[in-house]
């Protein structure tokens, strides 16, 4: 991969589409780790794993995989409309007088904005050129894809490390799905369709856990926020 | 058939464009940005009014300011003026003063005019006009990275950093417009010109509010003609980066190909009329997003920054 190899050689449409999804998520991923609204975050995976599911109907396009339109309504009405939809009802729940938000989120950060995103982009490029060089190529797979997918990984790690509330941290978990979703479909989109619903309904279970870990902290807590639980050691 | 016009006029034809349109893209801008407001808004052709009023007007300048300050104006026009020369602004193929620059000098003649205009405002003692010339230094400093990595970008990509290559590169092919590398730059580029034509984030590019006060305020001391000159640099100056960015990012299509008169007459309409989108885009997002804080524009400067970065990013990998 020398750079002059990069110049002029534009890749084809196919793979420009993928690539520019796959970025679409990268950067949704950072905006996530800049918002401070539990509300917003919510909205910001909805965007992103609709993105997944156009990224899903583009692959069965182009590679003739029709198991793959299923897994992309199968995704979309979880990703998109059931998370969320359990998200906010949970948040909702959890104080009614609060409208759009719940107590303990915003203002949760450990970093102000510009230096989570630094701090972004340094894990990014770690996971971007590890697995440049590791020169994978799936038979669908637009190698860019898998580095953006590997970098999402990362930077989903450390939203869930740069934010003290549980909710941003079940959110951060819920992206990594996603991330691995990613890579999954651009290195082994021929996956039979069983395996693929098999993740899907590991993010479900996810859910549940992080649902009764939300409502576990809160009672106890009286917060989201996860700051009180380092006087816990002993 | 209409006649060739001739490689000198038409390079003319490129200053004058920007020169006489300026205001106009400017007035558009205002009057679209009244409406959403429901407002009536002024008329489209007000900017030439004004400037033609101050023209007309007597020049004072601060005691104890030196020939410096009267200077500054002229020269930062200058260096507007000089800049459509070097980019793409009517044809597709390079006219003999393209050359003289690469983006990197037009991006110098562009601090150069924001330098002189500062230093002038540093003259009069003013400290609003101080407050200005500071924050656009400030602001300039940290906007720099993101456009040069926008700047890095378009060199992988063309292996050249002459605007006329990358407005070429975009035109070859498909494949080129949807490569992520082209979009994320061209999303950079957008958020810095925002920035820099004082729109988002913090910046309101029409009041006398000095909170969010940058550009505007560093013209305070000047009158007449001279102030004049100040509001027409600043139009100029967003026409140009309107222009780099239709023109040789998102949509270099409609320049003239040949040297015949109507592919010019079309080309002028064309660029006028993609300055205008590109304004109307503008107005509906300074419309619809609230003002930052002064000291948050830090966070708005780091998403341009990151998106910038990743563009760098993906092109090493090959398929970028």
């Amino acid at each position: 991969m020398s750079l002059a190899s990069a110049v002029q050689a534009a890749p084809g449409v196919y793979e420009g589409v993928a690539n520019v999804i796959a970025a679409a998520m990268l950067v949704i991923e950072f905006g996530m780790l800049r918002q401070a609204l539990a509300r917003d975050q919510i909205r910001l995976y909805m965007a992103q794993s609709a993105l997944i599911s156009v990224l899903a109907i583009v692959i069965a396009a182009d590679r003739n995989l029709p198991d793959l339109y299923a897994l992309a309504g199968l995704s979309a009405a979880l990703k998109v409309v059931a998370v969320p939809l359990v998200m906010r009802r949970l948040l909702g729940r959890i104080d009614p007088d609060i409208e759009d938000e719940a107590p303990g989120v915003a203002g949760s950060q450990t970093l102000s904005p510009a230096s989570a995103v630094l701090a972004g982009i340094v894990l990014a490029a770690y996971g971007f050129f590890c697995f440049g060089t590791l020169k994978i190529h799936g038979p669908a797979a637009p190698a860019l894809a898998l580095a953006l997918a590997a970098a999402m990984v990362l930077v989903s790690f450390g939203l869930m490390i740069v934010r003290r509330d549980v909710a941003s941290q079940a959110i951060g978990f819920f992206t990594l799905e996603n991330a691995i979703s990613l890579a999954a479909l651009v290195v082994a989109s021929g996956l039979p369709l069983i395996l693929e619903t098999a993740f899907l309904f590991d993010l479900l279970v996810a859910v549940v856990v992080f649902g009764m870990l939300i409502r576990a902290h809160h009672v106890r807590a009286e917060s989201l926020s996860t700051a009180d639980l380092t006087r816990l050691r002993g | 058939m209409s006649a060739a016009l001739p490689v000198p006029v038409i390079q003319l034809l490129q200053v004058l464009t920007v020169a006489l349109g300026a205001p106009g893209v400017t007035g558009v801008i205002a009057k679209v940005e009244a409406r959403l407001q429901g407002r009536r808004g002024p008329r489209v052709l007000q900017p030439y009014y004004d400037l033609a009023k101050l023209f007309r007007k007597e020049a004072l300048a601060p005691e104890g300011a030196s020939w410096f300050f009267l200077a500054a104006p002229v020269i930062a026009v200058t260096a507007y003026l000089t800049i459509p020369l070097l980019i793409p602004v009517l044809t597709t193929y390079g006219l003999p003063l393209g050359y003289m620059g690469d983006i990197l000098g037009g991006g110098f003649l562009l601090s150069l005019a924001s330098f002189v205009v500062a230093t002038a405002a540093l003259e009069t003692g003013d400290p609003y006009a101080q407050l200005g010339s500071s924050r656009a230094k400030t602001f300039s400093a940290i906007t720099e990275p993101v456009v040069l990595f926008v700047v890095f970008t378009v060199a992988l990509l063309t292996g050249t950093d002459l605007p006329y290559a990358l407005a070429a590169t975009v035109r070859s092919s498909a494949g080129q417009v949807i490569r992520p590398a082209h979009l994320l730059a061209s999303v950079a580029l957008f958020m810095v010109i925002l920035h820099e034509t004082g729109r988002i984030p913090v910046e309101t590019h029409t009041g006398t509010n000095e909170f969010g006060m940058i550009e505007e305020a560093r013209a305070f001391e000047h009158s007449g003609p001279f102030f004049a000159l100040l509001k027409w640099g600043s139009e100029l100056k967003q026409l140009i980066l309107y222009t780099i960015l239709a023109d040789v990012f998102l949509a270099p299509w409609g320049l003239a190909s040949t040297r015949q008169l109507g592919a010019i007459l079309l080309a002028i309409v064309a660029l006028l009329a993609k300055a205008c989108a590109v304004g109307c885009v503008v107005a509906v997002i300074d419309d619809s997003f609230a003002k930052l804080r002064l000291f948050k524009i830090t966070e708005y400067v780091s998403a341009a920054f990151l998106i910038a970065v990743l563009g760098v990013f993906t092109l090493y990998l090959g398929g970028g």
